[in-house]
């Protein structure tokens, strides 16, 4: 079992941004931790989660580091029991609020993985971006986290933007791989509605031949790419449950869960579910559903497709993608030998 | 039957008929305000919703003129000329026509081609000119037009606005004066011609109806002359495209619906005479030619597990158009599916629209081909209208292909790039008659398979809109002819193949691999695209392999969200049909006929 805990808010909202988070809500940053707290009681009660049973916890957001260590207190207080001895427990930061002492009480709390939304090491870069941050704060929030001991850092870095070129990638490569992580997010450009991007399209731009090299750049440096956009030295457990379709917990405004197939989403606006945090609406996953995500998932990641999941013809088609050499096929499982195909594979496999 | 008027109404297409019929109707109260819509002729929703007729459409209405009740029945025609068979049933039914010309338009080709088939008939013809409301009417030079071309006396010619109202009046009046009433003996056994049939889901097949001698009635035992059955007549109707009268007989000179109860509508074919069982009638009311297809096309399903489906939707449309033709036949690309006959391109298209639509399929449909005459090196000879069943080039000895004499009506300033287009269609000059100082007409023989596809298109955009064109099957000529093949990732894909003239094979080739090589989406793999003569390759080009299909973003617990954007994907992929690994898109089919 995962969990997910959602913080919506940001210092600022950046251009391509469409995840939950308020950047004026400020001031309902205790209630709400008070929420998702209730939440998380509830959702371990309603699912009758034992002791040691979560293998990793990731705060995403928004932005985590926004909320400081305390509020965070009686939430993990709750939660500690039932985390296994071995847990991930990952907190997204931004360079601007991830202070020393914030990294550092989030970690006496018991997170040992920082995922930094970096995005590049060009300021000019970040300015178009919208981002409230500095090539500098980047590199000082990284080495700051080292410096504390969080054994497992990443970095998420943006690309295919009008803004590329292929020197300020190698750059922005060098930079990454100068600081001390062993975990890299890349993430292309896309264009969301209800962005500052969403009228200005032509920003996201994608060449596919940097792309491949940005790919085998980042694996030269011993960073495994085990799904599409994500490459470490050890593969992150939260990120790869997600692909296996092990059931998950959501909490927090805006947050997914999916337990025993049945999909949950609890209110996104802020103030909706500080009212009623327990409140959700639900989606049951028909058996077509579930083997159509374990399909697109498993081929965008190193986790493969079982061809017990597959029907016959099915099958077939997958062996025409052995013979031409765009699958692999061990142990009865099929894997997927250039990510970026992948949908087009599942497009091509299913029924 | 002295106060009896049948009359069509026939025009070149667009001319204002379905509008004018409306106007009549209106002026005849035969509808209420309430009631009243636009083209109401058209029934059928694509008659609608594409403002054209296809299907001719009767209605008997009651007008009064100086105190006296007069019956009209008025047949209302499609202008298209691939339904021009719908013209020629109801002017068979008809004592006399109203030809509309557009006053803004003048006489165009299928004016005149409606004018012969109604001399043809011997029919009182009426001209009227319609659109007189135009900026741009010139009433007076089309009367002259149509005195000169048409050589029909037009001093006396009405003049109206179908869209107005104006001059309607006027127009019944000269209908009742002018039209004939029909001739006939009521008092001789019952002699009718059936010129439509269809099927009603509560009635049955229906037959309307033109009573000659006699009457039908109620309860009477009729006999169809073509088969000898007998039937009883279980219901008697006036047609109306709203509100069917019954009757309990029809008379002679009148026309209506005759219900026989039958399940099948094939029993009831256009054209045969209904008289009595007991005391037949010796002469049948004469024949005409059931409709004949000029283009066959293969229609499959996308989808190769409902070929059943499909069948019952054409046996259904069939029980509405008899002009449907269609037998199985199969593809080594497609599957199975069935070769269909069809009265022109138009038609083919409402039909296709209509099976997806109506019967919810999803159809793809092959590049409509002529009927080839294939003498073979034996002496015997075979009607080929699927290319990939062209014999082997080593056993045929000629082919001989399917000519039209063309009609084409164009100003003059259009007149060389016209006669361009006809000399590259292949076409050989046959008549070239000045109508005035502006017009001029054109009479070409051409191959018909250069106007299956394009040509009219091409036609109307070198002329701005301005040419018009008619055309009618003539006799079959030898044409040097060859079967080009496409190969599609190294097999001939036999949905694909084309038969064309050899001097144009090598460009015709070119042009259908560049075409498809737009057409077919980048896939996981590279394809190769060849045009071949026989084992020769002439033309090949490849379709790159894809570079990415994902999207590379953070999706976190969302995946119900990327799911259903890849669903939405799928459903378009759904539409098209695979070929060994390779996924075509269903135009790919009918782009093979495209010349550039
Ligand atoms: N201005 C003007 N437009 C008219 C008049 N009569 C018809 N139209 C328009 O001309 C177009 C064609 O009219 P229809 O009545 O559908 O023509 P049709 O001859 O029945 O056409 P087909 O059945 O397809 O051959 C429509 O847009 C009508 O609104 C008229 O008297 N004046
Ligand atoms: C959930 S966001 C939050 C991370 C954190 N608030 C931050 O910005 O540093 C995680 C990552 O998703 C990526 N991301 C968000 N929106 C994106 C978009 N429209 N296109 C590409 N990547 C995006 C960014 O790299 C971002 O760091
Ligand atoms: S990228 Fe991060 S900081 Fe920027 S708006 Fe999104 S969640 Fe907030
Ligand atoms: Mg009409």
């Amino acid at each position: 079992m995962l969990l997910y805990l959602h913080i919506p808010f940001c210092d600022s909202k950046c251009h391509y941004c469409s995840f939950n988070s308020y950047v004026e809500k400020f001031h309902l940053k205790e209630h709400y931790m008070q929420s998702v707290h209730q939440q998380l009681l509830k959702d371990l009660e309603r699912f009758h989660v034992t002791h040691g049973a979560i293998e990793s916890l990731f705060i995403g957001g928004g932005t985590p580091s926004t909320v400081p260590p305390k509020l965070y207190e009686p939430f993990f207080k709750t939660l500690r029991p039932y985390l296994s001895t071995t847990a991930e427990c990952t907190a997204e930061a931004n360079p601007n609020s991830a202070t020393s002492s914030w990294l550092a009480g989030m970690q006496q709390l018991g997170i040992n993985r920082v995922s930094f939304g970096v995005q590049s090491f060009n300021n000019a870069k970040l300015k178009r971006l919208g981002r409230s941050h500095s090539r500098d704060d980047a590199i000082r929030a990284v080495t700051n986290a080292a410096a504390l001991g969080i054994a497992h850092i990443s970095l998420d870095l943006i690309y295919a933007t009008a803004f590329d070129t292929p020197s300020l990638l190698q750059a922005d490569l060098k930079q990454t791989f100068a600081l001390p992580i062993d975990h890299v997010s890349a993430y292309a450009l896309s264009i969301e509605a209800g962005t500052v991007f969403a009228n200005r399209p032509e920003v996201a731009k994608e060449h596919l031949t940097q792309t491949r090299q940005l790919f085998s750049a980042i694996e030269q440096h011993g960073f495994k790419q085990y799904e599409i956009s994500n490459f470490g030295i050890s593969p992150s457990q939260h990120n790869l449950s997600y692909w296996r379709h092990l059931p998950y917990l959501g909490i927090g405004a805006g947050a997914v869960g999916c337990v025993n197939n049945i999909r949950y989403y609890p209110h996104r606006n802020i103030e909706a579910y500080i009212q009623s945090p327990c409140f959700n609406t639900r989606e049951t996953l028909h058996d077509s559903e579930i083997k159509s995500e374990r399909i697109f998932l498993g081929l965008r990641s190193i986790v493969g497709v079982s061809r017990h999941l597959l029907g016959a013809a099915e099958f077939q088609r997958a062996q025409l993608l052995v013979d031409a050499k765009k699958l692999t096929f061990h142990d009865n499982v099929f894997y997927n030998t250039d990510y970026l195909l992948s949908d087009e594979i599942a497009l091509f496999i299913e029924d | 039957m002295e106060h009896i008027r049948n009359f069509s109404i026939i025009a070149h297409i667009d001319h204002g008929k379905s509008t004018l019929a409306d106007r009549i109707i209106q002026e005849c109260g035969s509808v209420s305000e309430r009631e009243m819509t636009t083209q109401m002729m058209d029934t059928m929703d694509i008659e609608q919703e594409r403002g054209i007729t296809i299907k001719a459409q009767s209605v008997r209405l009651d007008y009064v003129k100086d105190g006296k009740h007069y019956v009209l029945n008025l047949i209302d025609t499609p202008g298209h000329v691939d339904f021009s068979y719908e013209v020629s049933k109801s002017l068979a039914s008809s004592d006399g026509a109203l030809l509309i010309v557009d006053a803004a338009q003048g006489v165009e080709a299928q004016t005149i081609a409606n004018v012969y088939l109604a001399l043809d008939n011997d029919l009182e013809l009426l001209p009227v000119i319609n659109k007189i409301d135009l900026p741009a009417a010139e009433p007076e030079r089309v009367a002259e037009e149509i005195e000169s071309t048409i050589g029909i006396d037009a001093t006396d010619a009405l003049m109206v606005s179908a869209k107005s109202g104006m001059g309607i009046r006027e127009l019944l009046d000269a209908i009742v004066d002018r039209i004939p009433p029909p001739s006939g003996h009521p008092d001789a056994t019952t002699k009718a011609i059936i010129y439509d049939s269809w099927f009603d889901p509560y009635l049955g097949a229906l037959a309307l109806v033109r009573v000659f001698d006699g009457a039908i009635r109620k309860g009477q035992q009729v006999m169809l002359m073509s088969n000898k059955e007998q039937h009883q007549v279980l219901d008697l109707m006036y047609p109306h495209p709203l509100k069917r009268q019954k009757t309990p007989a029809i008379k002679s000179g009148e026309i209506g619906i005759v219900v026989l109860g039958l399940k099948e509508v094939s029993v009831v074919n256009v054209g045969d005479t209904i008289t009595d069982a007991k005391n037949p009638a010796t002469e049948s009311v004469g024949e005409y030619e059931p409709a004949k297809p000029f283009v066959f096309a293969g229609i499959y399903p996308i989808d190769t597990d409902r070929f059943e489906e499909l069948r019952d939707a054409l046996d259904k449309l069939k029980l509405n158009d008899s002009s449907l033709s269609y037998e199985p036949e199969t593809s080594v690309a497609l599957g199975f599916g069935f070769r269909v006959g069809f009265l022109g391109m138009l038609h083919m298209e409402v039909i296709k629209e209509r099976l997806e639509r109506e019967f919810n399929l999803d159809l793809i449909a092959t590049a409509p081909s002529v009927v080839y005459h294939v003498y073979l090196n034996d002496g015997s000879m075979v009607e080929v209208q699927n290319p990939s069943q062209l014999p082997d080039g080593t056993k045929i000895d000629r082919i001989e292909e399917p000519y039209v004499r063309a009609t084409v009506i164009t100003p003059t300033e259009y007149l060389g790039n016209i006669m361009n287009l006809l000399v590259s269609k292949r076409g050989i000059q046959e008549k070239m008659d000045y109508m005035n100082e502006e017009r001029v007409l054109l009479e070409y023989a051409l191959p018909m398979n250069e106007i299956v596809v394009d040509f009219y298109d091409t036609l109307k955009s070198i002329s701005k809109g301005y040419a018009s064109f008619d055309y009618e099957p003539t006799r079959f000529r030898e044409g040097d002819l060859v079967k080009l093949d496409l190969k599609i990732a190294g097999d001939v894909v036999d949905a694909l193949s084309v038969i064309v003239p050899r001097t144009s094979s090598l460009s015709r080739g070119r042009a259908l691999v560049k075409n498809m090589k737009e057409i077919v989406p980048r896939q996981l793999f590279e394809v190769a695209i060849q045009a071949s003569l026989g084992n020769k390759v002439i033309a090949r080009e490849t379709v790159k392999s894809m570079g990415k299909n994902v999207t590379a973003k953070c999706y976190g617990g969302d995946i119900t969200r990327k799911r259903k954007l890849l669903e939405k994907q799928k459903a378009g992929k759904k539409r098209m049909k695979s070929i060994g690994k390779v996924q075509l898109p269903q135009e790919a089919f009918m782009s093979v006929l495209k010349m550039d």
